[in-house]
C-alpha cells in the first residue's frame, strides 16, 4: 500500500505541470536558506575565526574552496543518480534535471579550481601543479563541459539528454579518483583534513564557517537546479497545453 | 568594517570569484525565464492576432 502510494507519487512528480508547480514552491525556501546560511557562514569566516598560526588569513579561502569542491563532486553524484533513473525509467523531468546539474557542477568546479589556485600561490609558491588531485579536478570540469556540449549538440533534446546521460555514468569513474588521489599518489595537495569517520585534523573553532558554507552551497545547488529545470521544461513544452493554459492569461 | 587581512589580495579575489560565479547562477535562470516568457507572450499574441509589431 505504502509502496504503491510512493510509486504513484514519484510518477506524479515526473509530470511536467506537477514538477513545475512544486519546484516553484520549494525553490524560494532553498534560496532563503542559502542566503541565511551564507550570511552566517561569511560572518564566521571573515570576522569570527582567528588567523591560522602558519597560514595566517590565507586559510579563509578554504571556507569557500572546500564546500565548492565537495559540491562539485556531490553534484556529479546527484547528476549520475538522476541520469540512471532517466535511462531506466525514461522520465523526462529527471532527464532535464540531470542535464541541468552540469552547468551548476561546472560552476562549483570553476570556483574550486580558481580559489585553490589563489590559495596555492602564497602557500605553495605556485598557481598550479600537475598533481593528481588538481588534474583530476580539472578533468571533472572537462567532463561537465562535455556533458553540456553533448546535450546542446542534438536538435532533439531527448536524444541529446539520453546520450549525455550515458557520458554522465561513464564519468562517475572520476569521482573516486578525485577523492582517493591524495592517498593513491604523492600529491602537493594535502590529504583529507575533515573526516566523517575518525578525528578531523582541523581545529574545532574553525569548523562553524565550513559547516555553514557547506550547507549554503548545497541549498543553492538545489535552488538553481529547480530554477534551471523549470526553465528548460518551459522552453521544451512551450507549445504544449499545460504551458498555454498556465501562461495564456498572464504571459 | 572591512577586515584587513594578511594575503588580502588572494583572500578577497577568491571571495570575489565566489560572488561572481554564484551571482551568475542566480542571474542566468532569471534572465532565461524572462526571455522564454517574452517569446511565449509574443507567440500567443501572434496566434490570437493581437501582435503589436514594434517595427511597423
Amino acid at each position: 500500500m505504502i509502496w504503491k502510494t510512493l510509486k504513484v507519487g514519484f510518477h506524479r512528480l515526473g509530470s511536467p505541470p506537477t514538477f513545475y508547480r512544486i519546484s516553484a514552491l520549494i525553490s524560494p525556501w532553498l534560496w532563503a536558506g542559502f542566503a541565511l546560511c551564507t550570511a552566517i557562514g561569511l560572518y564566521y569566516a571573515l570576522y569570527v575565526v582567528p588567523p591560522d598560526y602558519q597560514q595566517s588569513d590565507s586559510y579563509r579561502i578554504l571556507f569557500i574552496h572546500v564546500p565548492s569542491a565537495w559540491q562539485a563532486m556531490a553534484g556529479y553524484l546527484v547528476m549520475a543518480i538522476l541520469a540512471a533513473i532517466a535511462l531506466v525509467w525514461r522520465i523526462r523531468t529527471t532527464e532535464i534535471m540531470a542535464m541541468m546539474c552540469a552547468p551548476i557542477g561546472a560552476a562549483f568546479t570553476v570556483i574550486c579550481l580558481l580559489t585553490g589556485s589563489l590559495w596555492g600561490r602564497p602557500m605553495w609558491g605556485t598557481w598550479w601543479a600537475w598533481d593528481a588531485r588538481l588534474t583530476s579536478m580539472l578533468v571533472l570540469l572537462f567532463i561537465y563541459l562535455g556533458i553540456m556540449g553533448l546535450y546542446a549538440a542534438f536538435e532533439d533534446r531527448r536524444k541529446g539528454a539520453r546520450v549525455a546521460c550515458i557520458l554522465v555514468l561513464v564519468g562517475v569513474v572520476n569521482i573516486p579518483i578525485i577523492h582517493f588521489s591524495v592517498e593513491w599518489w604523492t600529491t602537493l595537495h594535502q590529504g583529507s583534513t575533515i573526516r566523517f569517520f575518525g578525528e578531523s585534523t582541523m581545529h574545532p573553532s574553525m569548523m562553524p564557517p565550513l559547516v555553514w558554507m557547506t550547507v549554503a552551497v548545497k541549498l543553492m545547488f538545489g535552488a538553481v537546479l529547480l530554477d534551471r529545470s523549470r526553465n528548460e521544461l518551459l522552453e521544451q513544452d512551450r507549445r504544449k497545453g499545460w504551458v498555454r493554459q498556465a501562461f495564456g492569461g498572464d504571459a | 568594517m572591512i577586515p584587513d587581512f594578511e594575503y588580502g589580495f588572494y583572500v578577497w579575489t577568491s571571495y570575489a570569484v565566489f560572488a561572481l560565479v554564484i551571482g551568475w547562477q542566480i542571474i542566468q535562470p532569471l534572465a532565461r525565464r524572462r526571455r522564454i516568457l517574452a517569446e511565449l507572450r509574443e507567440e500567443l499574441a501572434l496566434e490570437t492576432g493581437e501582435y503589436d509589431d514594434p517595427d511597423s
